[in-house]
């Protein structure tokens, strides 16, 4: 498979994790993972809860250390990248302190790093300027993401990693979200972001690595991705149809599974085109047609559940 | 680490409501009652040698500012709990550099607590030491919470979260009571003063006083508090790598 989804000029590895593993007691969180990710991609970090994303992004930063493998960044350690404030982060469980503002979150973090954004300027890049003198504990879930994403890039990093960005968000509020991420990357930098929210994974990344039991099962664009659960799913309603009909269906060129309820029958086929030609020819009376891409969703249960590859 | 880092983290503490009421509010009441009390009693302590208001002065500004010290454990409970300190990990700031700034905040906390307690005392009761006195007694009690903001700093970045409350009451009432800040010692039975001599705030109360009147042997109070000081940062440093390690 070529790299998918390389957007920059420059080829630079920003991240490179080699046979990495982590352990905690007999579970194996992260087992085995080789992922280099370029400069300029948006990548997101897809798995169902204990798919060890979390745990990925930790070992990445060096919060925890590997049980075996490496992780690397801008081809130092982890905590040098940090250090010179190439890196900027929004954590699991990495809340802002209750009692101060917004712009006080802001200020403290900015004040650690050698050469940060202007508080005002990181306040306005996250969409924070009007909730910038509110006590973070008034704040909606939505609001603290925003406010946590601007304590993420006050460092003016090169490499942002995102866990879970939108959990508690409305949907309103991922758009203004996803927004100001636009922003950010279409400058050229590095996003890596962990969710389960496959349709955010499908429109914001351009390549998407999939997680299963701290395993990468899938790795490509959004396209390919789908692609590999390929086909499309064709819906329509045949007044009549009957049990022989339905075997005659199963029969037609491309054709993988058939449901069917009352006249309405659904399925899913490898090449719809040619499928949909057979059934038109053989059926003139098929009406109500609908032909529909197959879902993330439909990829992500396919790869992540029982019989993954 | 950079000064407006120090700055900044130090004005949000003050600005929280419950650390002003322990670290300052609480020493301020205690000597205004103490003060009404007993502080217009004639004569010297035969103890301290000290006019009696100026006594319960130094015991209240010890202990004013061993509660902003030993208050950094909260702070940083508080922060572990919630995570901040993990977003502080994705940052320059180390963790000698997090440990650092909380005992920069616990000593300007405390020495403004101190004064605090100094100026009513002087306006209020009209406590008379030379100028030299005061500032002695200050200077005695600012350096002598030194190893105070080291117990917060150990319990706070090592105490289990469920045991970090009980575990900090016992310090605190262990230090404030051997340590002679509440109550003089000599009403308590002899065994107490034992104990009290093992204790840094019974140091932290001496020096105050030496301070105040200008005489006595300072080194050995010194010398203790500077081995607890020591003796804790060895502590936390093994303790801190070893937990890094584990990460």
């Amino acid at each position: 498979m070529p790299q998918p989804g390389t957007l920059g000029t420059v080829n630079e590895p920003v991240i490179e994790l080699a046979g990495l593993r982590k352990s905690f007691g007999r579970i194996t969180a992260v087992d085995g993972l080789d992922l280099t990710i370029r400069r300029g991609e948006v990548v997101a970090l897809l798995g169902p809860n204990g798919a060890g994303k979390s745990t990925t992004i930790d070992l990445t930063l060096g919060l925890s250390t590997p049980t075996a493998g490496t992780a690397q960044l801008f081809g130092d350690t982890p905590r040098a990248a940090i250090v010179s404030g190439q890196v900027g982060a929004m954590l699991q469980g990495g809340a802002l302190l209750p009692t101060t503002t917004v712009r006080e979150s802001v200020a403290l973090i900015a004040a650690v790093h050698r050469s940060p954004l202007t508080v005002d300027e990181a306040l306005r890049r996250a969409r924070c300027t009007e909730i910038a003198d509110q006590k973070v504990a008034k704040l909606s879930g939505g609001q603290t993401q925003r406010a946590r994403f601007a304590v993420a890039i006050v460092s003016n990093p090169e490499l942002l990693l995102l866990d879970e960005p939108t959990a508690a968000m409305d949907v309103e509020a991922r758009r203004t979200f996803w927004e100001s991420m636009r922003e950010y990357t279409d400058e050229g930098r590095t996003v890596v972001f962990a969710t389960h929210y496959l349709d955010e994974a499908d429109t914001f990344a351009d390549r998407i690595v999939m997680l299963r039991a701290g395993r990468i099962v899938a790795d490509g664009t959004p396209t390919q991705v789908k692609a590999i659960v390929s086909g499309r799913r064709i819906r329509a309603t045949l007044p009549g149809v009957d049990e022989t009909d339905a075997a005659g269906i199963r029969s037609l060129p491309g054709v993988t599974s058939l449901e069917l309820r009352g006249d309405r029958l659904e399925l899913d086929a490898e090449h719809s085109d040619d499928t949909l030609r057979a059934l038109l020819g053989r059926f003139p009376a098929l009406r109500d047609i609908e032909v529909t891409a197959r879902s993330m969703d439909d990829a992500f249960l396919a790869l992540t559940e029982g019989g993954a590859r | 680490m950079s000064v407006r880092y120090l700055l900044l983290e130090t004005a949000r503490q003050l600005k929280n409501a419950r650390s002003l009421i322990f670290s300052f509010a609480v020493p301020v009441f205690m000597l205004l009652i103490f003060g009404y009390a007993y502080g217009s009693t004639p004569g010297l302590d035969p103890v301290t040698h000290l006019p009696w208001i100026m006594v319960t002065t130094v015991q209240m500004g010890a202990y004013g500012g061993m509660m902003a010290a030993l208050a950094q454990a909260f702070v940083i409970v508080t922060e572990r709990s919630i995570g901040w300190n993990r977003q502080l990990r994705i940052t320059p700031l180390s963790g000698t550099g997090y440990m650092v700034s909380k005992v920069v905040t616990a000593l300007i906390a405390g020495v403004l607590s101190i004064a605090l307690i100094f100026a009513i005392s002087a306006s209020v009761f009209h406590t008379t030491i030379g100028l030299g006195g005061w500032l002695m007694a200050g200077l005695g009690l600012w350096f002598g919470i030194l190893p105070f903001s080291l117990i917060a700093i150990m319990i706070g970045q090592f105490a289990k979260p469920q045991f970090a409350q009980p575990l900090f009451m016992a310090v605190f009432f262990g230090l404030s009571i051997f340590g002679g800040l509440w109550v003089p010692l000599q009403i308590m039975p002899s065994w107490a003063t034992d104990v009290a001599k093992a204790v840094p705030s019974y140091w932290l109360n001496h020096l105050g006083d030496m301070g105040a009147r200008l005489s006595g042997d300072a080194m050995q109070p010194v010398l203790v508090l500077i081995a607890w000081t020591v003796a804790l940062a060895v502590f936390i440093s093994w303790r801190y790598r070893r937990d890094a390690a584990r990460a």
